[in-house]
């Protein structure tokens, strides 16, 4: 079901478990309205994924999701040969051989008629989908998350192109495949090198900062729903000065989480320096981020 | 509203936004969905199609206050506003015809008429024109003198049009003129504040700090103040680096070696097994060669720690497949061949000593990215990794950093190892934050902590 306007979006995305800003749900709608693929850059652990599970969600499809990595190509991302089983099959059906070419006069012939059962070999049975592939040929359709794609290599964000512009694929022994249903594309990119300016014009383009204030409580109130008021004010202000540190690695959304969760299992109420100092493995992933943080306790905490 | 997206999409390519024919189409495909007078929403749908990356971003959001916010006119009344566009128009007219002051003070006067393309083209052109003066005689005064040109045309048309208004040309009431000479006045005040704010770009993730690990006693001792022994013991660690560098990369070698399906050899293996395909045989891929470029700085400022940089610089061209080393203090010089044939200490020895380097006269940051420019741009490709070595003190000429941005979007990834602690960064003539919004990531490296564990995540 498709979102209607932009309310809508707003409205459905946040019944799927995800507070959208109004950037976010315009930019989702327009995407899904025009069916164009969406470039999500943020920085690590502002909900980039997330959003595109609760797009799923929320427009009730599937989630098919592509991780990017240096290396990743079109055997591991669209489909692969399943040799193994195609030189089993062969094995099989060898004795069958006999019975094709039993009735030719001439080699030539009998090469003829085994070149008519060469599409037995070719077929859907033998093909292996790989995410790209079942997105296109799923008769539902789906959401397909290519996650990192900035991890990917050059060659095949080239070969994405073709898929994104014109959703189909091509596949030398079968043609051409179209897409069945065209599914909603989101790209995630870390910004660890820039996508090229082809793909960049075949997407809409989104960029997911960290969310302001009242937003953060908002959703550690949504996922956190046992979360006292006063508690979860304190914390996303303590998260949001540390921050402003200039970090190795600033806490992120994700991490806000984590530490409600902890100090809710540690069953603490109140915000103090000495509780935010032991727990403070949560939010900091460095240990010079750790000491960083600790010297600036009085700023934080107050 | 087409017209109004269009004049929109110009002023952004005339301020240098790539902005292509299909994404106009696409936004206003997608206006037709939106309630235009949101202004979120709008602006959402423009940002969404037109600015791309985060770096263009900034840049989107300051050319759009200043088309829909700075430069409209706060009037209700739509008749009104359609008689006074026309009355700028024939201003605008007026004020060409009687002065020719050349294709500046017509950009200008366009802009006070209401079109910001021909003003905002024209300090793009100035903010990335090179100077190309010859090499004795350098001085970043060509984009000031041009900046200089442009504020004079203001205030000629500044002027031009108050002189105008005084003698009440359009023959209207006073409270009118009054209103007019304010506008006016306002528009004057927003061409000059564009023309004197350079844009900060911003960049995300860009500053990588070198984790704490401590493996050596030394590792954290800067390279400037090192003993003799400790320059021996430093050597072995960079030679341990080295070997340890072409393990990982051996190792990558190892963990991806399935590819397709070769046929060829599959076959051949199963001629032993009377045809039976018992052996199924993958193509090996070839590993990506990263191919690196790197830029070292090896004047006064970083000397002391020129030699170990020079031993980095060495390692790599060991390591990697196609590097091209090159060194600068007032020009580039290409030391690859150099690196090629000697042994390491040899190539120091001989860089050290080349004639052609002059160890003595001051860095010019500007002339060696020129230069790199002029000469040596096609290195970069999109499989490229560029390094650059140099404490970015540019002794105040012109840095030249919109280079560096085009070099950027050449190549897969920048990184600026700087020499200096951080907290020295940008004080004096050190041109290190210009450069840092064009680089994907900026380091200090200032010990071996810290070269260490930038070796180690390069592969």
């Amino acid at each position: 079901m498709a979102y209607k306007n932009v309310a809508d979006a707003h409205k459905r995305l946040e019944k799927a478990g995800y507070i959208p800003s109004r950037e976010i749900a315009t930019v989702v709608f327009l995407a899904q309205a025009t069916q164009k693929p969406i470039l999500v850059e943020g920085p690590a652990g502002t909900g980039k994924t997330e959003l595109a599970k609760a797009v799923a969600r929320s427009l009730d499809r599937e989630l098919i999701r592509l991780q990017c990595y240096e290396g990743l190509d079109e055997a591991k991302a669209l489909y692969e040969w399943e040799y193994a089983k195609q030189l089993l099959y062969s094995q099989m059906v060898r004795d069958r051989i006999n019975d094709i070419i039993c009735a030719t006069a001439t080699l030539t012939e009998a090469v003829e008629q085994i070149a008519q059962q060469e599409d037995a070999f070719f077929s859907d049975r033998f093909i292996l989908p790989r995410p790209l592939l079942q997105a296109i040929t799923s008769a539902n359709p789906v959401v397909l998350l290519i996650d990192e794609v900035d991890k990917s290599d050059p060659e095949f964000e080239a070969f994405l192109l073709e898929m994104l512009s014109d959703f189909q694929v091509s596949i030398p022994e079968l043609g051409t495949r179209r897409a069945v249903q065209i599914p909603f594309v989101l790209l995630t990119s870390n910004n660890y090198r820039d996508m090229s300016d082809a793909l960049k014009r075949r997407c809409v383009h989104l960029y997911i900062d960290y969310p302001d204030r009242e937003a953060e409580i908002a959703i550690v109130r949504l996922k956190i729903p046992n979360i006292e008021q006063k508690l979860c004010q304190a914390l996303v202000d303590a998260i949001r000065k540390i921050r402003t540190l200039d970090l190795k690695k600033s806490p992120s959304i994700s991490e806000t989480l984590d530490w409600a969760k902890s100090l809710i299992a540690l069953q603490i109420h109140d915000l103090t320096p000495e509780v935010v100092s032991e727990t403070l493995n949560v939010i900091c992933k460095y240990q010079m981020d750790l000491e960083k943080v600790r010297n600036n306790l009085d700023r934080i905490v107050r | 509203m087409v017209k109004l997206v269009q004049q929109f999409v110009s002023c952004c390519r005339a301020a240098g936004l790539r902005i292509s024919t299909s994404e106009t189409l696409d936004s206003l495909r997608q206006l037709q969905l939106i309630d235009p007078t949101d202004e979120t929403q709008f602006r959402t749908l423009l940002s969404a199609n037109f600015a791309k990356s985060r770096r263009d971003q900034l840049h989107f959001h300051r050319l759009y206050h200043l088309f829909f916010h700075e430069m409209c006119m706060n009037l209700d009344d739509v008749d009104q506003a359609e008689a006074w566009s026309d009355m700028f128009k024939k201003t605008a007219l007026i004020l060409k015809e009687e002065h020719d002051h050349g294709p500046v003070y017509d950009a200008v006067v366009d802009f006070l008429a209401g079109s910001p393309m021909g003003l905002v083209a024209e300090i793009r052109r100035i903010r990335e024109e090179s100077d190309d003066q010859p090499a004795q005689l350098r001085f970043n005064l060509g984009p000031l003198a041009s900046r200089l040109n442009v504020l004079m045309q203001i205030t000629a048309a500044a002027e031009a049009v108050l002189a105008l208004i005084r003698d009440n040309y359009f023959k209207v009431s006073p409270a009118t003129l009054e209103e007019m000479a304010a506008h006016f006045n306002n528009r004057l005040d927003i061409a000059r504040g564009i023309l004197l704010q350079d844009p900060a770009n911003i960049n995300t993730n860009k500053k990588v700090k070198a984790s704490d690990r401590h493996r050596k006693d030394f590792g954290e001792k800067p390279f400037s103040s090192f003993t003799r022994e400790e320059i021996e013991e430093m050597r072995d660690a960079v030679d341990r680096l080295v070997r340890k560098l072409k393990n990982i990369v051996s190792r990558r070698w190892a963990a991806r070696k399935r590819g397709n399906l070769d046929i060829k050899r599959t076959l051949r293996a199963s001629a032993k097994y009377n045809g039976v395909p018992v052996d199924i045989h993958f193509h090996r891929k070839a590993l990506r060669k990263s191919r690196v470029v790197t830029l070292c700085d090896l004047s006064g400022s970083v000397w002391a720690a020129g030699r170990f940089m020079l031993n980095l610089l060495y390692s790599l061209q060991e390591c990697f497949d196609k590097v091209s080393s090159f060194v600068f203090v007032d020009q580039l010089t290409d030391v690859t061949q150099t690196f090629e044939e000697h042994e390491i200490s040899e190539a120091i020895r001989l860089v050290m000593a080349d004639e052609n380097i002059h160890y003595h006269a001051p860095t010019d940051y500007g002339e060696t990215l020129r230069n790199f420019k002029k000469n040596h741009m096609e290195l970069l490709t999109r499989k490229t990794t560029l390094i650059i070595v140099g404490d970015a003190r540019s002794n105040y000429m012109n840095p030249e950093d919109t280079i560096l941005g085009q070099m950027r979007d050449r190549c897969r990834r920048v990184i600026w190892l700087n020499p200096e602690p951080e907290n020295l960064w940008g004080t004096g003539d050190s041109e290190m934050m210009t450069y840092a919004t064009h680089c994907h990531e900026v380091r200090a490296c200032r010990n071996v902590n810290q070269l260490i564990s930038f070796i180690e995540e390069l592969v």
